[in-house]
């Protein structure tokens, strides 16, 4: 390659389209068709996930949970496994039902701030102190800044941050690095990929 | 008091008519002579403060003089040396004094500060005996015989305590003898002399004027008017006589002194709760000097807590106002601490929020209960180098400063509890009380648990046999399982439960009950 063309392809205005070698491996989502949709094979490590959802109780945490159970036997980075944070969670995550799923009890922390404001502050903590393998947020809102803000706080603590927002945000910006819709449908619960990373967006039916 | 051993000839206690400037010490007993095993020789170390309401209440390098109202004037009870320079003179009215040095700094005496003084002297000086007690509002007393070999002698505990002391700002008087008594009395003459032996001791209280003992002033008027002026000229009057005129009192003290009763004292134990206050001249509504006295206030804790080897898990501040009561800030962290540094980053995030209505007059730091550190096992860091600048925070770090943040209640963990109705089978633990991370019991796969719960069952409407959500019928996929549980206490329930789903894909755990009221509730979303 000619060293001009090189040179042009350094400069970080170019989008190179999809490669497969600038993308860091991700986490297995424990559905293999999801996996196959998503860049790195699995959700973005060290970024931003937004999960809009209708209502409660559709599988938007059993689509988290092979997952988040995987990141609980191991840190391939650090010594010991991460943490799980739940932040304003909107109901009581019961830990009978997560041990099911094979969630390390013991490093679960359940944060419950009294106002909204602090539900970010509370998130961002969690997100940079960088014990937190997950962080799973329940926001009121959350502006174009406020998820810049928790995506390089992700990205400066390696941990995962998934946030949880109503099908109203659908149309606000947002800077996750990926962004999935769940519908309910007939036979099951689908996955509408709306925006990720280096991928295309999809429509992944009855995955749940 | 019986005496160990026979001082060897070298004993040369200060004679009585000496020079007060001379300091006949005693080399350590060396090592070859018999320890006793039963009779103890006690020596008392007296430190007498005859300018702590002075040097208590000292804020600045100005000439000061402290007042005292007397009779409705108030006089000067202590003038520093440059107030001294210019003449004023304690007895002065102050007004007086400020006539002659219009630039005198005025302090009224604070008894609480000059308590609050001798007592951080007197936890400083337990770093030098076991025993030290307060024995009056201006003198210190450290039983030293026990110190002696450990310090190298008297020489140099003496010469360690007094330059401790100048350093911090305090002029003493020390004196050093058999008896508590004795020593204080010598103390306060202003005897800088070290006696050992008993026998040495009454020469050297004989020849004290009666000032020295701060005997009652009636009492020392009328020994004066007899001629009577010093130890020894009590001591020569009959025994029967002086008690009948002078009462029990004045005699007792003179036998304590002299070693012929028994002197017991009481140890002065450090309070094992710290409280501090920093009092401000003026209030001050700036915040980043509050935060400065905070930190100050931290460093003298963790000078308390270091030098007892403790550390305290809660700490409240108190910002005192002069209108309306004090606003309160109260810090808790995982594992107790002393390290001010930290205590710092987690009043930081807390000061923030903190409202403070007026400007702040004084602040107040008090510790909750104190607890024995625990030592920690780190693992040794051989490859710092490039893990160095990603350090990462413990998650004891990260509960703290969320809880510093949004309180103490909002920050938990939860575990599982080994029991069959469902509300009883988890358990929050706060992550600040019980630090123990322990899974319990295994669910069985087979029971279908959803991930959400509700923290009360929901009451659903019904139709005929079929609850509603939302206005639709429930379709019920699973169950019944039947809980039938709890008959032992007041929250028995009987209940089957059933897996649903509702038109919109959502699947709830909903319960029938079976004995009360047969309805339906909702209590869980799959998720």
């Amino acid at each position: 390659m000619p060293a001009s063309l090189d040179k042009l392809l350094q400069n970080p205005r170019v989008w190179k389209g999809r490669s497969s070698l600038q993308q860091k491996a991700g986490l297995p989502s424990g559905y293999p068709e999801l996996d196959r949709h998503l860049p790195g094979g699995g959700w973005p490590p060290a970024a931003l996930t937004e999960i809009l959802i209708e209502q409660y109780g559709i599988g938007e945490l059993r689509l988290l949970m092979p997952a988040l159970a995987r990141l609980g036997d191991t840190q391939p980075d650090y010594g010991e496994p991460g943490w799980i944070a739940w932040v304003a969670p909107p109901f009581q995550p019961y830990p009978p039902a997560l041990r099911q799923c094979g969630i390390d009890l013991s490093r679960m922390l359940i944060v419950r701030p009294a106002d909204a404001s602090e539900v970010l502050w509370s998130t961002e903590q969690a997100l940079s102190s960088g014990t937190c393998a997950a962080v799973l947020f329940w926001p009121e809102t959350l502006d174009d800044q406020a998820s810049r803000r928790l995506q390089l706080a992700a990205e400066k603590g390696h941990s995962w941050a998934v946030a949880f927002r109503p099908m109203a945000a659908r149309g606000q910006p947002s800077a996750a690095a990926l962004r999935l819709e769940l519908h309910t449908g007939g036979q099951g619960t689908n996955v509408h990929i709306l925006k990720s990373r280096g991928g295309r967006p999809t429509i992944l039916n009855n995955l749940l | 008091m019986s005496r160990a051993w026979k001082s060897p000839v070298t004993t040369r206690d200060a004679a009585p008519s000496a020079s007060q400037q001379s300091l006949p010490f005693l080399e350590p007993a060396p090592l070859t002579r018999p320890l006793a095993p039963t009779a103890v020789q006690r020596l008392w170390f007296c430190v007498w403060l005859p300018g702590l309401p002075l040097e208590a209440c000292r804020r600045s390098d100005e000439a000061t003089a402290i007042v005292e109202e007397q009779q409705g004037i108030h006089r000067v009870l202590l003038a520093d040396a440059r107030a001294q320079a210019s003449g004023v003179m304690a007895g002065q009215s102050a007004n007086a004094a400020l006539a002659l040095l219009p630039t005198l700094a005025l302090e009224e005496r604070s008894l609480p500060r000059e308590q609050q003084a001798l007592e951080m002297l007197a936890g400083w000086l337990e770093r030098f005996s076991s025993f030290v007690c307060i024995a009056d509002c201006d003198v210190l007393l450290l039983e030293i015989a026990g110190s002696l070999r450990l310090f190298g002698g008297l020489r140099e505990l003496r010469e360690k305590i007094s330059r401790g002391l100048r350093e911090q700002g305090f002029a003493a008087s020390l004196a050093i003898a058999p008896t508590p008594l004795g020593a204080t009395w010598l103390a306060r003459a202003g005897r800088r002399v070290c006696i050992r032996n008993e026998q040495n001791l009454a020469a050297a209280l004989r020849n004290l004027p009666l000032a020295s003992l701060h005997w009652p002033q009636a009492l020392c008027e009328s020994l004066r008017g007899m001629g009577v002026s010093t130890v020894g000229d009590c001591l020569r009057l009959p025994r029967e006589g002086f008690v009948r005129r002078f009462g029990a009192e004045p005699m007792l003290a003179l036998d304590r002194a002299l070693g012929h009763l028994p002197d017991p004292r009481n140890s002065w134990r450090a309070p094992e709760r710290f409280c501090v206050d920093y009092e401000m001249t003026e209030e001050q509504s700036d915040r980043e000097l509050l935060l400065n006295i905070c930190r100050e206030l931290l460093l003298s804790l963790e000078k308390f807590l270091l030098a007892r080897q403790l550390g305290a898990q809660r700490l409240a501040f108190s910002f005192f106002h002069l209108k309306g009561a004090a606003t309160e800030l109260r810090l808790g962290c995982v594992r107790a601490d002393r390290s001010a540094e930290r205590w710092l980053a987690l009043l930081r995030i807390r000061f923030e929020q903190l409202l403070l209505s007026e400007p702040v007059i004084a602040v107040r730091l008090r510790s909750g209960l104190t607890q024995p550190l625990q030592a920690e096992s780190v693992r040794l860091q051989f490859h710092d180098a490039g893990d160095g600048q990603q350090r990462r925070h413990s998650i004891t770090q990260l509960a703290e400063r969320l809880v510093a943040r949004i309180g103490d209640q909002s920050v938990h963990s939860a575990s599982m509890v080994a029991e069959h109705r469902p509300q009883y089978a988890w358990r929050v633990h706060s992550l600040l009380s019980d630090w123990s991370s322990t899974t319990l019991s295994e669910v069985r796969r087979h029971l279908r648990r959803p991930l959400w719960m509700l923290p009360e069952p929901a009451l659903l409407p019904a139709d005929g046999a079929y609850p509603l959500h939302q206005g639709c019928r429930l379709r019920l996929l699973e169950g019944p399982e039947r809980l039938e549980t709890g008959w032992w206490d007041e929250d028995g329930m009987s209940r089957d439960y059933y897996t649903a789903i509702n038109p919109a894909g959502m699947r709830l755990w909903v319960f029938r009950n079976r004995k009360q009221s047969p309805a339906w509730y909702l209590h869980g979303y799959f998720g």
